[in-house]
């Protein structure tokens, strides 16, 4: 009589050792539908996660979107800044970097030797420059791949489409530009057809252009691209406004705003689509488990008449729900992995970085999904064995 | 008494079957009908958001502005730095304002959401002083003479209102836009600081005449203060034709900004119109990519240049391509998942009549019959439970697209019949292995018990 509970708990196990594996057919088909449950719980839990923070970053693509000008300029007299404000700019954040240009406006004349034609145009002095072929085009100039220019090595100049044409300018010829006195001359790297202001423009280097304008060390105006969420993003011009007391910070209204409105609507649709999928295939799972409990009755009909106390029994089951469960949601989680890799590759180009706390989570759900589909087993409670054993539904 | 079966009582008696199956354990049934009907609603709501949602996000991408720009072609070089042009006064070339309304005769006319003609000038302004009758306070400004909520009159009768309130939405008035053809003003945030003006306040502008003698200036009344975050916020906006009035410069502009709804461009997309087959050429002409909605633009506005803004057009298309996509794929997924779930409950529904099928074989049917006989009931159950489902997955549908959008995506025949042909090719090929097992069962042993 040394051990009747460690009997018990061996009988226990075996019980449900035998539930498991008796019908290996319907454990299949429990398998199937738990693990997938958790194969798609694990992954759009995943891609929630990380599609928001893929979005903020596509937003990239519109390029700058905070403008760090000179303050009280007056209309005839724009103001410059001095240029190491680019260095108190923070550059690190949180959601990623910020790619800071420093830019440099003015008004020079601009000739062709080669056509020997002649025009004035705005000259943009931009630090780094960002040189974009014209046979590039239409793609825009990818702000995070910037391919700067080594200073004073050779002089390259990135021409607008407009300015081009009015001057007749050849790829790789001469431009020479002149205020005054003062001169430059450069070579014609490539040519920008953007549909902005861009296009009536010669951007050089920043250094080039302050020897010509007889602005050393002064900038008109730095382009930020920041990234982040857009309440991120207004914290981040909050803050440098304030480190920078001298200088307007301010966003660009078109494509803040629109971000705003945009990112709200798309978080929006994940975040329904991924819940209403999570709970629905939740409900799923549950019916097509809470069916295959209902046959049951045979059994739980025996164990009675054996002399199975009802709440024993169901202990029985509700074990052999949460093994199935933990078996279901640890391979379905694995198969989210892989799930959300290929979906991560296949939406950004990027795999997904697995979130680890989303597994467990995933698996904890499966479980508690199955527990609950085995919920109606308690209406077995009331099953009596001898009318399981006649035969009567 | 050998009496063969007739082919009428045959039919019966496989109806009274498949109805008995039914009504004998409705429990059951209804669990695997319940199973299959989420699993479709699912389904539906997931395919019918993703149908819409390209749609809807394109339109409210427009929220980011013009995405044409309409120049013209014999325009000098502007020279623009900080939204001020410092061409000198008659420098450059102006475009037709009567040409407008040609914009919606093209081809793409119901794409174009919206458009908003500018002529910009720079303007001495000063202040009228009643007491003193003189005028006061002499600055420069820039002048931008635009449309707001102007009504076009279209060839076919009917009328469009745009202007720069529908292309630049982020345009935000304190106080109220200028009416058209009355004497009145916005002034930019900045401009209003820096000339102290306020809305009901007069401020008088006045581009020079060199060959009067005396000024006259034009005063405007403000109406309200603009907060563009742009360069406008420096500058006083009125209409179109108070602009020309003052500039002298009647029925012109300068730079046309066009918002148009368009397919982000592809590889397809990208390539030159002049080098491509006729067949092809027709195909771009027929797609809304925002080239070829520039082309014919083009075409009814001779003498123009017509550019896409490439800042907007291509993150506009990168961002939608993207969510696009990554709505398909939650839909794949939720459609697996829904897939796999609703096979296993059918399989489970086809396993657990194993005494069944044997007392049938037992009683002589073929296995062909038995096959055909669950199969019947497999089918019944996927088109009920993929109809309500259909209906649970529209209603759950519209109210995502009411929350998120405010409007509800349209129910369509398409997703219904996917979701029926689903239905039907999941559950018959989830209970499409238990069926072949089912086919070899020996009557006997399962009769007996084992």
């Amino acid at each position: 009589m040394g051990a009747p509970g460690a009997q018990n708990r061996q009988m226990f196990w075996r019980i449900v050792r035998r539930l498991l594996t008796a019908n290996r057919g319907r454990l299949f088909v429990i398998l199937l539908a738990l693990g997938a449950g958790a194969a798609v719980t694990s992954a759009l839990l995943n891609l929630q996660v990380d599609a928001k923070r893929r979005i903020t970053t596509e937003f990239r693509a519109f390029g700058p979107n905070v403008l760090v000008l000179p303050k009280n300029t007056s209309l005839s007299d724009s103001g410059t800044l001095p240029e190491t404000i680019a260095h108190s700019v923070p550059a690190n954040l949180p959601s990623g970097r910020v790619v800071v240009t420093s830019h440099l406006y003015f008004v020079a004349a601009v000739s062709a030797p080669e056509s020997g034609k002649s025009i004035a145009a705005v000259v943009a002095g931009t630090n780094p420059v960002i040189f974009v072929k014209a046979s590039l085009l239409p793609a825009p100039p990818r702000a995070d791949t910037p391919t700067a220019l080594p200073p004073s090595t050779r002089r390259e100049c990135v021409v607008g489409a407009k300015v081009a044409r009015l001057l007749n300018a050849q790829q790789d010829a001469q431009l020479a530009l002149t205020i005054g006195d003062r001169r430059e001359t450069c070579q014609i790297a490539g040519f920008l057809q953007i549909g902005g202001p861009e296009d009536d423009r010669v951007q050089i280097g920043l250094r080039a252009a302050q020897r010509l304008a007889d602005l050393p060390g002064r900038i008109s105006s730095l382009e930020l691209i920041v990234p982040g969420k857009p309440s991120e993003i207004q914290t981040y011009i909050t803050e440098l406004q304030h480190e920078l007391p001298d200088a307007d910070v301010r966003p660009i209204r078109q494509f803040t705003d629109a971000q705003t409105k945009i990112y709200g609507r798309i978080s929006g649709i994940l975040n329904f689509t991924i819940g209403t999928v999570l709970v629905l295939t939740a409900l799923c799972v549950m019916a097509a488990m809470t069916n295959v409990a209902m046959e049951r009755r045979n059994d739980v009909g025996l164990m009675k008449a054996i002399g199975g106390a009802t709440r024993r029994v169901l202990r029985l089951f509700l074990a052999e729900a949460a093994l199935l469960g933990l078996a279901g949601g640890v391979m379905g989680a694995a198969a989210g992995i892989f799930l959300s890799v290929w979906l991560g590759k296949q939406v950004f180009g990027v795999a997904a970085q697995p979130r680890l706390i989303v597994y467990p989570v995933a698996v904890a759900l499966t479980m508690i999904v199955a527990i609950l589909s085995a919920y109606p087993l308690r209406r077995l409670a009331g099953v009596r064995p001898a009318s399981v054993f006649r035969g009567e539904a | 008494m050998n009496r063969a079966p007739t082919s009428a009582t045959t039919e019966l008696m496989f109806l009274r079957l498949v109805a008995d199956s039914f009504t004998r354990r409705p429990r059951r049934k209804v669990l695997t009908a319940a199973a299959l009907s989420l699993g479709m609603a699912v389904v539906t709501a997931a395919l019918s958001v993703s149908l819409d949602v390209g749609d809807r996000l394109a339109s409210e991408f427009r929220s980011l502005g013009a995405n044409l720009i309409v120049t013209p072609q014999a325009d000098s070089l502007p020279l623009e730095i900080g939204g001020v042009d410092y061409r000198p006064v008659n420098a450059g070339a102006y475009l037709p304002e009567a040409d407008l309304p040609k914009i919606k005769t093209v081809f793409w006319h119901n794409n174009i959401v919206a458009f908003a003609p500018v002529l910009q000038t720079t303007v001495k302004t000063a202040r009228w002083n009643r007491e003193t009758q003189e005028l006061e306070n002499p600055a420069e400004a820039v002048l931008i003479g635009t449309w707001v909520g102007h009504g076009v009159k279209l060839s076919d009768g009917g009328v469009f209102t745009t202007g720069i309130d529908r292309t630049n939405s982020w345009w935000t008035v304190d106080g109220h836009w200028f009416v058209d053809g009355r004497r009145e003003c916005v002034v930019g945030v900045k401009a209003a600081a820096r000339l102290n003006l306020r809305p009901g306040d007069e401020v008088s502008v006045n581009v020079e005449d060199p060959s009067k003698m005396v000024q006259l200036f034009t005063p405007l009344t403000v109406t309200g203060i603009l907060s563009t975050g742009g360069d406008e916020d420096n500058a006083i906006v009125t209409s179109l034709d108070q602009t020309q009035k003052i500039s002298r410069l009647s029925g012109v502009y300068r730079t046309l900004y066009i918002s148009a709804l368009t397919k982000p461009e592809d590889e397809f997309g990208r390539r030159d119109p002049a080098t491509m087959k006729p067949a092809e050429v027709e195909r771009w002409m027929c797609t809304p990519y925002i080239s070829s909605i520039a082309a014919s633009i083009k075409e009814v506005l001779p003498g123009t240049d017509v550019r896409v803004i490439r800042r907007v057009a291509e993150g506009e298309g990168t961002i939608l391509t993207r969510v696009r996509a990554l709505l398909w794929m939650v839909t794949l997924a939720a459609l697996l998942a829904a897939a796999l779930a609703v096979g296993a409950s059918s399989a489970a529904s086809v396993i657990e009549r194993r005494t069944e099928i044997g007392l049938m074989k037992a009683l002589g049917a073929g296995s062909g019959t038995v096959g055909f006989l669950l199969a019947a009931e497999q089918l019944l159950l996927a088109f009920v439970g993929g109809g309500i489902g259909y209906s649970l997955g529209i209603v759950l549908a519209r109210l995502v697209g009411q929350r998120i959008f405010g409007i509800a995506p349209a129910p369509s025949m398409l997703v219904l019949v996917a979701v029926l042909v689903l239905a039907a090719g999941v559950t018959l090929l989830g209970s499409a292995i238990p069926m072949r097992r089912a086919s070899r069962y020996e009557p006997a042993p399962i009769l007996r018990g084992e």
